[in-house]
C-alpha cells in the first residue's frame, strides 16, 4: 500500500461520485452547490411571500447586493491567486468620504480610483517585494486607511455629488440603473479574467503556488510580480467603485459604512466555491455567494425573522460548502 | 568578517517586537517619565492580558502554519454564558468548567476540519466565529446581557506580590507554553510540521495530530482568554473581543512568528502584545487620537513586517 502523505490522502484514492456530481475537480471551483442553495432560498420566499417575485423587490434585491458583488469581484482576483485583500472595507469607507468632501465630481471621481489603485499597489509592492504575507500586509493596510478616512470624516455626513446620486437612484428606458451598473461590472470582469491575459495569467500564478511550486509561473514566462501587483490593484479599484455605489446609495460620506466588508466579501467567494490555496475560482461563483448572502438578508427582512439568526445561518452555509470541498494540501 | 556575520546572524534572529518595545519604552521615559510607576504600567497591562493569553494559541496555530480566526466567537459565547444568568446558581468553577470545555469542543472542530478535510483554516475559523456571533446575538436579540458574578471581578481585583493576578497567570501560562514548546516531542513536532510538512510526514511526525493538538491547544487559550475578559468587563456584552484575534496574528506577527517559522519563540509575541500595550499607553498620554491611533498601529506593523519579510526573503 503505497504511504498517504499529507499531500496526497489516501481517502481521495476513492472515487467519490457526490464529488464527481459537484464538479470538484474544475478549475472553477463547487459553484453549482451555493446555485443550489440560492435556487432553494429563492424558491422557499416566492412561496412563502407575496412580496418576493414583485419587480419592486427584485431591483431593490440587485441594489442590495450590488457592493458586495463588487468587492467580492474584486476580492476573487486576489484570491485566485492565493493572497487575500483585508483593506477593501477600509478602501469603501475611504472612498464615500472623499466623494462627500464636496467638490466637482470629475475630480473626486478619478481621485477615489487613484488612490485606491495607490493603495492596492502598495499592498502589491509590501507583498511581492518585501516578502510580507498577505494577512499582515492588508492588515496594516486597514489599519492606516480607516485612520485616515476618520480623520477626513470622522462622523457620517457631508452631501456626494448629484451625478453620483443620480447613477444609483436614476432609471433608464424604465430599468434601475444598478441593473446597468451589473451588467457593465460583470462585462469589465468578464474582460479581465478571460478576456485579457491578465485572468490566464492569475490562475497559472495561484495554480503555482497551491500546488506548492512557487516560481512554476514565473518559470513559464509569466511576469509574476507584475501581475500579483496588478491583482491588488484590481481588488482596490473594485472596492473604491462598491464605495462609489454605496456613496449614491446612502447620500454621504460613512467613516462606518466599510466595517466588517472584507469578511463579507471573502465570505461570498468562498461560498462561491473559490479556495483560498489559490488557482481555483469562478466569477460566476462569486456572483453566486454574493447572492446566496443578499438573498439570505433580503428573505430576512420579508419574513421578519431575527436578522441575527441571518448571521448564524450564514457561518453554516460557508461551513457546509467549504466543508464539502476538501482539499490535497493542509493550510491558510 | 566572520565575527562580523556572526554578529549580523544574531542580530536578525532578534524578532521585532523587542525591538520595538525597547523604543516604547524610551519614548515613554522620555516623553512622560511619571507613567513608568510599575503600579499605572500594571493596570495597563492587566487589560491586555485576555490578547495576550489568546497570542499563546495563535503562535502555536500559526506554527504549523494555520491560523484562528474563532477567538472572537469563543469570548463572545463564554461571556453570555456567564452574564446572561442563564444558568442560576452554578458556581464559578462550573463557569470555568464549561468555559474551558466549550473552548476545547471547538478547537477539537477547527482541528478536524483543517487537519482532516483540508479546508481552508481561514475560513473555517470564521465560519465558526460568525456561527458562534450569530448564535449569541439570537439568543440575547441584540441586547447586552446582565452583569458577570461579582466573584469574576473579585478575583480579577487580587494582587499577588504586588503584581496583579491576572498578569501573574498570563506569565504562568507563556512560562508553560515555552517549556511546553522547548521540553516535550510535541514541541519538536511542531517545529518539524512548520518547517515543512511533507519532511515532517515522511520522518514520522503525526502531521494531523499535531496540528489538531495544535488547535485544541488553541481553544483552550480562547476559552482562558474569555474567562478574564469576562471578569475585567464584569458586565456582558455582544461585541466584546470580536477584533481580538486579528490583534493576536498581528502581535504573533510583531513577536517573530509567522506562519510554518517560529524564530520569536514564546517570548517574542510576548513582547508584541507587551508593545500593544506601551502604544496604547503612549497614545493616550499624548493625546493622539482615535485615527492617529489606528494610522500608528497599521505601521508599526507593517514595519515589523517588512523589516522581518525582508531579513527572511530566500536569496
Amino acid at each position: 500500500m503505497p504511504p498517504s502523505s499529507p499531500d496526497h490522502p489516501a481517502h481521495s484514492a476513492k472515487p467519490n461520485y457526490l464529488k464527481w456530481l459537484l464538479g470538484q475537480s474544475s478549475r472553477q471551483g463547487l459553484w453549482s452547490l451555493p446555485l443550489i442553495i440560492a435556487l432553494a432560498i429563492a424558491l422557499g420566499l416566492s412561496v412563502t411571500t407575496q412580496q418576493f417575485t414583485s419587480t419592486g423587490n427584485l431591483f431593490n434585491l440587485i441594489t442590495q447586493a450590488m457592493p458586495l458583488i463588487i468587492t467580492a469581484i474584486g476580492q476573487m482576483f486576489v484570491i485566485v491567486i492565493g493572497g487575500l485583500d483585508l483593506s477593501v472595507g477600509s478602501v469603501i469607507s475611504l472612498s464615500t468620504a472623499i466623494l462627500a468632501l464636496g467638490g466637482p465630481a470629475y475630480i473626486l471621481i478619478p481621485a477615489v480610483f487613484l488612490l485606491a489603485a495607490l493603495i492596492g499597489a502598495v499592498n502589491g509592492i509590501v507583498v511581492t517585494r518585501l516578502n510580507v504575507h498577505p494577512i499582515i500586509a492588508t492588515l496594516s493596510m486597514q489599519y492606516i486607511v480607516l485612520g485616515v478616512t476618520r480623520i477626513l470624516r470622522p462622523v457620517s455626513g457631508g452631501t456626494v455629488p448629484d451625478i453620483v446620486i443620480t447613477s444609483v437612484s436614476g432609471t433608464l428606458l424604465g430599468i434601475p440603473l444598478p441593473v446597468f451598473w451589473g451588467i457593465a461590472v460583470l462585462l469589465l470582469s468578464w474582460k479581465l479574467l478571460h478576456g485579457a491575459r491578465f485572468g490566464l495569467h492569475l490562475f497559472a500564478i495561484g495554480g503555482g503556488i497551491a500546488s506548492g511550486m512557487e516560481k512554476v509561473a514565473h518559470n513559464f514566462g509569466v511576469a509574476e510580480r507584475r501581475n500579483i501587483l496588478l491583482a491588488y490593484v484590481t481588488c482596490s479599484c473594485f472596492a473604491a467603485l462598491a464605495g462609489v455605489f454605496l456613496a449614491g446609495r446612502i447620500v454621504s460620506g460613512d467613516p462606518n459604512v466599510g466595517l466588517l466588508f472584507e469578511l463579507d466579501a471573502i465570505t461570498a467567494v468562498a461560498i462561491g466555491g473559490t479556495q483560498l490555496s489559490g488557482g481555483v475560482g469562478s466569477l460566476h461563483g462569486t456572483v453566486i455567494g454574493a447572492l446566496v448572502m443578499a438573498l439570505l438578508a433580503n428573505g430576512m427582512n420579508l419574513t421578519n425573522m431575527s436578522p441575527f439568526i441571518q448571521t448564524t445561518i450564514k457561518g453554516a452555509i460557508l461551513l457546509l460548502v467549504v466543508g464539502l470541498q476538501s482539499r490535497k494540501k493542509m493550510g491558510l | 568578517m566572520i565575527l562580523a556575520d556572526r554578529t549580523w546572524q544574531r542580530l536578525r534572529r532578534i524578532p521585532p517586537s523587542y525591538l520595538v518595545f525597547a523604543a516604547l519604552l524610551l519614548t515613554l521615559w522620555v516623553l512622560r517619565p511619571h507613567m513608568m510607576n510599575p503600579n499605572i504600567l500594571g493596570i495597563f497591562i492587566r487589560q491586555i492580558v485576555p490578547l495576550g493569553i489568546l497570542v499563546l494559541g495563535q503562535l502555536l496555530v500559526m506554527r504549523v502554519r494555520s491560523i484562528d480566526l474563532s477567538g472572537g466567537g469563543v469570548i463572545l459565547l463564554i461571556n453570555y454564558y456567564i452574564s446572561s444568568g442563564l444558568f442560576p446558581g452554578a458556581s464559578m468553577m462550573t463557569f470555568i468548567a464549561m468555559a474551558i470545555a466549550t473552548g476545547l469542543i471547538i478547537g477539537t472542530f477547527n482541528g478536524i476540519m483543517i487537519a482532516k478535510r483540508r479546508v481552508s483554516a481561514v475560513i473555517v475559523t470564521l465560519a465558526v466565529s460568525i456561527v458562534l456571533v450569530g448564535f449569541v446575538q439570537y439568543l440575547s436579540s441584540g441586547k447586552p446581557p446582565g452583569d458577570v458574578p461579582a466573584m469574576f471581578a473579585a478575583l480579577y481585583n487580587t494582587k499577588l506580590l504586588g503584581v496583579p493576578t491576572p498578569v501573574l497567570l498570563w506569565i504562568a501560562l507563556t512560562l508553560l507554553m515555552s517549556l511546553f514548546l522547548a521540553r516535550t516531542v510535541f514541541g519538536r513536532a511542531v517545529a518539524s510540521v512548520g518547517e515543512n510538512l511533507t519532511a515532517a510526514h515522511f520522518s514520522g511526525v503525526a502531521v494531523e495530530r499535531t496540528v489538531i493538538v495544535a488547535h485544541i491547544l488553541a481553544g483552550l487559550m480562547a476559552a482562558l482568554a474569555a474567562l478574564v475578559q469576562t471578569a475585567s468587563i464584569a458586565v456582558g456584552s455582544v461585541r466584546v473581543g470580536l477584533d481580538l484575534p486579528i490583534l493576536a496574528v498581528a502581535a504573533t506577527i510583531l513577536g517573530g512568528v509567522v506562519f510554518g517559522r517560529g524564530e520569536g519563540g514564546v517570548w517574542g509575541p510576548f513582547f508584541g502584545v507587551l508593545s500593544f500595550a506601551l502604544l496604547f499607553i503612549l497614545m493616550t498620554t499624548l493625546g493622539v487620537d482615535e485615527p492617529g491611533k489606528l494610522i500608528i498601529q497599521g505601521f508599526i506593523i507593517l514595519l515589523a513586517a517588512i523589516f522581518y519579510g525582508v531579513r527572511s526573503a530566500k536569496p
